[in-house]
């Protein structure tokens, strides 16, 4: 496309993306209630959002599914009042939602497969059943304006313009990746689509340090007409979570959480080898006795002491089946 | 009485005329003799074991006199049970001596199967026919290297190397029971002979290098394991050299060997046993664990990997480092396998508590070896079982560092496009070839059109009818001179090729008489 009608394209979305930003009001009841609340925290919804993450990754589903399936998670949980125990069926009826309207990822997986890879406890009818109430309370359209649209037209702004040598500069799998971990954290579902791409693109480019991009930034920013202190906020909010997000410290992951299903024939080998203690006891290797000085010639190892005294005791070392007999 | 101590050392040659001044009489009880007379009588009981009856060609013959050895040999283990003192200077060459007798002979060759062929979990082991009188044998004499009244400095006279091979020899008898007396009777000796210690450990060397190197038969490798087990688990620090070298020489290779099932978990919990001890052993090994990974035998696959994870429940971090590469990359190919327990058994790695904590310090190193054979499986392997195992792998790592799993991510999918890039190339070239070789003018007339196939439609070439009908009648023609040829005599010699023969050679093998065709009865032993 050339600038121009990249603009427009721009603009276009622009005015569409209010439609698609969750409740306000919704989002903000979401951030106060505590862990130990009735409804769903910010920590609750985060670590849904990470186990969709986690989903998406395994069934490689396109960037697109994803972000929109975050976005009906935002919607739905800020208009509807939601319990905890529900929470995981939600987030994978936006995911199968979100999957189903993505031309490469509907063939992918069936709502068993998400099931039963995903660990959850309900079944398809229920998953079906949440799906429909879902879509009717959000009038699902066909497409909806997420902060990847924006993203990938500022990108091929940004490409447009630039000299071709400066094309692999900025890729465009890094800033997807990037918008992905934003989105995990509860904190950018307030932010405007247009805004949060245009923070991360800057981000970007200020890392690549490259002038003239950021010249670009600037004439998109006053082509929508986003606010400085808008953009400057976010910008900040984007660089403290991908400073955490790029840090190179691991944690300890907790595999119990997960459930581990193996076959019979595994679950059985797994017992049996578990158990190897040896029922003879420990013959000591221990040190030099002078008693026993006329046999060390026989002896290539040196000095080992007498154990007629340790090994003595009441019947204590013999084999099980001759106790019995007792 | 008195010469006990000459015929101590010509013990082995008496045993086969023992059978001489059998006394046809049941010897009194012991506690219808006075005190002074009992260790006479002692002596006399332990003389009259010495016969050996036949249990096997002609098992009903002697059964009163087989009764009372019985009875006898009974008698005398509850003797010096419940008694202090009798276990006095003459009874020790006595009882080594009967023991001697009893025990210490040739073991018939087995009727199943040697080798690989064996299967210790489906052919039935041959019992032993004496069973009866030999298992009171050995629990006497094992009650008696028991007693607190045997002094181990007496007995090292008689219990000298030549006893200790012989007991050593026994250990490759088929029957379990046997086999259990004889790992517990070998485990007292050497916890009370420390003389005899250097030699058992030798001897016991050179069973395993034969195992290992030239027969690849022996019954008793798992209860010798055993031994060596609670000998290694008293082992003093720092480690002797020679130690050191029998786990790289001996215990290692062990590992090579088919019939790798019937001994595995004595042998992992040695190996386990030494890394305890000391962990500057643990590269060495965990190296010539990877060297010996099975490639075609996956039960044993199954079993190296059971090892390897006793191994990493012991690991020190520092020793991990050295060898998590070669590891990991084996456990890729393990995880990729198509046999399903293997991949089942490497995935249950990440349910390990310890080991996940070594792979999240390391995971920077760690992942970019795992991804990709975790990445493709999740979506060609066969199994579903393994999908879910898979994605449970998968998300440990991505808790561990997100941005990690996503520059793995990518790099995946950038090689999976190369590769395709490539392919497509490639064929292009092809194509180009293609189109190359039919713009020549000679065309049409060297090559014959029904040959010409695109490089893609090779693999659907299908042969036109009379080819089929040609290769039919071939086919039957041969099948019907084959039946012929086998109705003429097998040869004795079969012939592999086609070279000049010897006359000499000829007329000797064609005059040869067949052993069965001389034999007329079977002489059985």
């Amino acid at each position: 496309m050339d600038a121009f009608k990249l603009m427009k394209e721009l603009r276009a979305n622009y005015e569409q993306e209010g439609h698609y930003i969750p409740k306000e009001t919704g989002l903000n009841l979401i951030e106060s209630t505590s862990q130990n609340g009735g409804g769903i925290s910010a920590k609750c919804r985060d670590a849904q959002v990470e186990d969709l993450w986690g989903l998406s990754s395994f069934f490689a589903y396109s960037t697109q599914t994803f972000v929109l399936a975050v976005n009906l998670l935002d919607r739905f949980l800020a208009l509807m009042r939601v319990q905890p125990k529900h929470l995981s069926c939600v987030g994978l009826s936006c995911l199968h939602l979100a999957a189903q309207r993505s031309t490469l990822d509907s063939t992918l997986s069936s709502g068993h497969e998400l099931i039963r890879i995903g660990q959850r406890r309900f079944t398809a009818s229920d998953l079906s059943r949440m799906e429909k109430i879902v879509a009717e309370k959000l009038h699902l359209t066909a497409s909806a304006v997420t902060p990847l649209t924006f993203l990938h037209l500022y990108h091929q702004v940004a490409l447009s313009q630039s000299p071709s040598s400066r094309k692999e500069v900025l890729s465009l799998d890094k800033l997807e990746a990037q918008l992905k971990a934003c989105l995990c954290r509860m904190s950018f579902s307030k932010a405007k689509p247009s805004v949060l791409a245009l923070a991360l693109l800057r981000h970007e480019i200020q890392a690549v340090q490259s002038d003239d991009m950021l010249e670009m930034t600037h004439h998109v920013q006053r082509h929508l007409k986003i606010a400085d202190g808008e953009l400057e906020h976010w910008g900040e909010c984007v660089a403290r979570c991908l400073s955490d997000y790029e840090s190179p410290r691991c944690s300890r992951p907790n595999h119990r959480k997960l459930l581990w299903v193996v076959s019979r024939r595994t679950a059985h080998n797994l017992q049996t080898s578990s158990c190897c203690a040896p029922d003879l006891p420990t013959i000591p290797e221990a040190g030099w006795d002078h008693s026993q000085s006329e046999d060390l010639s026989e002896d290539l190892s040196s000095g080992e002491e007498s154990l007629s005294s340790s090994l003595e005791g009441p019947g204590g070392y013999f084999p099980l089946h001759l106790r019995r007999r007792r | 009485m008195l010469t006990c101590n000459k015929t101590a050392d010509r013990m082995v040659v008496d045993a086969p005329n023992s059978n001489g001044p059998f006394q046809p009489v049941a010897l009194m009880h012991f506690r219808d003799v006075a005190p002074a007379e009992q260790e006479k009588l002692f002596i006399q009981k332990l003389r009259q074991c010495c016969v050996l009856f036949d249990f096997l060609s002609d098992p009903l013959s002697d059964l009163k006199w087989k009764e009372v050895k019985r009875a006898a040999l009974s008698e005398m283990v509850e003797y010096i049970t419940h008694n202090r003192n009798v276990i006095t200077e003459p009874i020790y060459p006595e009882v080594v001596h009967m023991f001697a007798v009893n025990m210490f002979r040739t073991l018939p060759p087995s009727s199943n199967p040697t080798g690989a062929e064996f299967d210790p979990e489906e052919d039935e082991p041959t019992l032993e026919a004496a069973w009866p009188h030999l298992q009171l044998v050995y629990e006497f004499f094992l009650r008696f290297l028991e007693s607190p009244d045997f002094q181990p400095n007496v007995a090292k006279k008689y219990i000298d190397q030549k006893f200790v091979m012989q007991l050593l020899d026994l250990f490759d008898s088929e029957d379990p029971r046997e086999r259990d007396f004889l790992k517990t009777t070998l485990h007292r000796i050497y916890g009370k002979f420390l003389g005899l210690r250097a030699y058992i450990r030798k001897h016991i060397n050179n069973i395993f290098y034969r195992f290992i190197y030239e027969t690849e038969h022996h019954n008793g490798i798992a209860e010798l394991l055993e031994i060596l087990g609670s000998i290694i688990n008293g082992f003093a620090l720092p480690l002797k050299e020679e130690h050191k070298i029998f786990l790289l020489k001996v215990l290692l290779p062990l590992h090579k060997v088919k019939s790798l099932s019937v001994y595995h978990p004595q042998l992992a919990y040695c190996v386990v046993q030494f890394l305890e001890k000391d962990s500057t052993l643990t590269e060495p090994v965990v190296m010539a664990l990877l060297k010996y990974w099975p490639k075609t035998h996956s039960p044993k696959e199954v079993m190296f990997l059971n090892e390897l994870e006793e191994i990493l429940d012991v690991i020190e971090p520092s020793e991990f480092v050295k060898v998590q590469e070669p590891l990991f990359r084996q456990l890729a190919k393990c995880v990729s396998s198509p046999h399903f327990q293997v991949a089942e058994r490497a995935l249950y790695y990440w349910n390990n508590e310890y080991i996940m904590s070594l792979i999240s310090d390391n995971a920077a190193k760690i992942l970019p070896i795992m991804f990709p054979a975790l990445y493709r499986n999740s979506k060609t392997h066969w199994n579903k079982t393994i999908h879910g195992l898979i994605y449970n792998a998968l998300k440990l790592f991505m808790e561990m560092n997100q941005k990690l799993f996503d520059d793995c991510t990518q790099q995946f999918r950038a090689e999976k496009n190369k590769e395709k890039a490539k392919s497509k190339e490639r064929e292009e070239a092809w194509v180009r070839i293609e189109n190359l070789a039919k713009s020549n003018p000679q065309f049409l007339v060297c090559v014959d059109s029904s040959d010409l196939n695109s490089p893609v439609a090779m693999e659907t070439d299908v042969p036109s009818i009379e080819d089929v009908q040609r290769l039919r009648k071939t086919v039957e023609e041969g099948a019907t001179q084959l039946q012929r040829d086998q109705r003429k005599e097998r040869p004795l010699v079969r012939r592999k090729s086609e070279l000049p023969q010897d006359i000499h050679t000829t007329k000797a093998l064609d005059s040869h008489r067949r052993g069965e065709d001389m034999l007329t009865t079977h002489d059985g032993l």
